[in-house]
């Protein structure tokens, strides 16, 4: 675990110097406030008919736009450059696990995007303020939504790295990640135009219904319901890509 | 405290390094020579268990590098040959993070690094980015990278490759130095400072092993060598003299100016007639005024077992053709 935790340390300090994950942040930012003040203006338009309007409604389009985006940059560079500029070899002969390395890299991705995620929470307060809600947040479907925010982002950065180890290229790994991010929200709505009449099968619309990551946040998290199922696909999918990504660094040791 | 045997590797059709093998003993001192894209890399590289060998075995302090690679990396200490170091961390926080990933306890941690930079001679650009400092001074971080954990083998991989020659002569007493302490196995295309540095020389060319053995043995045993003579006397009083020396007989004597004549006997390789010629001159009465053996230098023989074997070879080949 020492190298992991090692690893993980190197990273995010490296994350935290680069002027990338700084312009990540501003931007992000800058149209999550723009965003909120709109957003702002909407609810007071609908403010009569709040029992009627769900809370899902008030989704932000940035979070889809961070969701695409933001893992792909910041995991394009976990395996890609040090390929790229040879600090693999350095890296992979000390003494340490390749499984170890991907771990730390891989989590130095998850805190540092959930560090850009956190001041998001002064949002929260914002959101109680008089001239909002006036009211208390009920905490739970917060709490659910940020979870599902954690797990989602853990499964997308755990295939960023997969597609950066599979590189040296650092635009085609970001691409890559974004394509399989992209999928993930519209590929079920994709499933279901081209299976046609086949999609109303119970099992097959089970199916696409289990990978629909946006009704999992519509339906379940922004609703503070937590369905283990859930987490079990999200930690699976991530332990996977992990594995995968494992598997990637280690072919250069097979003869 | 390495020992090579059989090794093989290739890389889809193309072979890099055809069947190898070798011992590096506790304290030696060895240079692996070779033009580029000889298989010194890929040898080094199954070495310190960046890829595997496609056949034979090879270990490193009594650990195979296939089943025991962690084992295997914890006795290295490995520069590689263009010294990937991360730009965007001050020297002094590279050697941190790599004193901590090779396992340096934290208590320890600062004292080797200290002593890493120390040793390296990077102690006054510490605090500068790695991705400003000069190439010489980022072959010594590298250096240092190699000595932080204190290992006992270090393996560098070209580390004097792109310097010039005071950064050359710096890293060759560096190596010189940390002899004292480690075994080396350092790779190089460069002759003089192979010949400088290490007590054995390993040359390999086209992944066989060509010569292995001390470099002023394997000059001496396998190139040809000239003899200088030049006394005060005629050219007949010389040729007489030596008429009886092996080598010596029949080689024309030339007159050297003042009084002098001169004499260039080309011996075969392993021959030294030298002590024979001075009794000889000694007898016959003639001054020497000069007696010198001149040794074939490493380069020679290098390019000899490189180069020009491959040219003995093709040209039987091209007749054969013909």
């Amino acid at each position: 675990m020492t190298g992991a935790w090692v690893t993980f340390q190197k990273e995010l300090f490296s994350y935290c110097i680069s002027p990338a994950s700084w312009l990540i942040a501003v931007l992000f930012y800058f149209f999550r406030g723009f965003e909120l003040m709109s957003k702002s203006v909407e609810f007071a338009a609908y403010q009569l008919d709040q029992d009627l309007y769900p809370t899902s409604t008030y989704g932000f389009t940035t979070t889809y736009l961070i969701v695409v985006l933001v893992p792909g940059i910041l995991t394009m560079r976990a395996f890609a450059e040090e390929r790229r500029t040879g600090s693999l070899e350095t890296l992979v002969t000390a003494p340490v696990s390749d499984a170890a390395i991907v771990f730390g890299k891989w989590a130095a991705a998850v805190a540092f995007y959930l560090l850009l995620w956190l001041p998001t929470a002064l949002l929260l307060l914002v959101l109680q303020a008089d001239v909002f809600l006036g009211a208390g947040l009920a905490f739970g479907p917060v709490f659910a939504a940020y979870l599902g925010l954690c797990l989602w982002a853990a499964m997308l950065l755990a295939f960023g790295c997969f597609a950066s180890s599979l590189t040296d290229n650092l635009l085609l790994a970001a691409i890559l990640s974004m394509l399989f991010s992209a999928a993930l929200l519209i590929g079920p709505f994709l499933l279901n135009l081209w299976l046609g009449a086949a999609a109303e099968n119970y099992y097959v619309a089970e199916l696409i219904r289990k990978l629909d990551v946006m009704a999992n946040f519509r339906d379940w998290f922004s609703r503070g319901l937590i369905d283990t199922s859930q987490i079990a696909f999200y930690v699976g999918g991530t332990l996977f890509f992990l594995f995968l990504t494992t598997v990637s660094l280690q072919a250069r040791r097979v003869a | 405290m390495i020992s090579v045997r059989d090794l093989h590797k290739s890389f889809g059709v193309s072979t890099a390094v055809a069947g190898i093998s070798f011992e590096v003993a506790r304290g030696e001192v060895v240079g692996f020579l070779g033009p580029n894209g000889a298989g010194k890399t890929t040898t080094i590289r199954v070495l310190t268990c960046f890829h595997p060998a496609s056949a034979g075995t090879a270990t490193v302090a009594g650990f195979d590098v296939t089943r025991q690679s962690l084992q295997v990396r914890q006795q290295l200490g490995y520069l590689p040959e263009n010294v990937p170091i991360y730009p965007d961390l001050r020297v002094c926080e590279y050697l941190r993070y790599r004193a901590a990933l090779k396992g340096v306890p934290w208590r320890q941690r600062k004292v080797a690094v200290e002593r890493a930079m120390a040793k390296a001679g990077v102690v006054e650009v510490q605090r500068k980015l790695c991705g400003h400092v000069s190439r010489g001074y980022r072959q010594r971080v590298g250096l240092a990278d190699a000595l932080v954990a204190n290992p006992p083998i270090l393996i560098l991989d070209e580390p004097t490759s792109g310097l010039d020659p005071n950064q050359r002569r710096k890293i060759k007493a560096l190596v010189r130095e940390l002899a004292q302490e480690h075994t080396i196995l350092f790779s190089s295309h460069i002759l003089g400072e192979v010949q400088d540095v290490s007590s054995r020389v390993i040359v390999i060319h086209r992944g066989t092993i060509r010569a292995d053995g001390p470099p002023a043995e394997l000059v001496a045993k396998n190139t040809g060598r000239v003899l200088h003579v030049a006394v005060a006397g005629t050219p007949l009083q010389l040729q007489q003299a030596l008429a009886e020396v092996p080598w010596c007989a029949g080689i024309p004597a030339t007159d050297a100016g003042g009084g002098a004549v001169a004499m260039q006997v080309v011996l075969p390789a392993g021959s030294d007639p030298t002590a024979m010629v001075g009794e000889r001159l000694l007898a016959a009465g003639l001054p020497v005024r000069e007696l010198r053996l001149q040794m074939a230098s490493l380069e020679e023989y290098f390019h000899q077992i490189t180069e020009g074997r491959d040219r003995e070879a093709a040209a039987p080949a091209a007749e054969d053709a013909a």
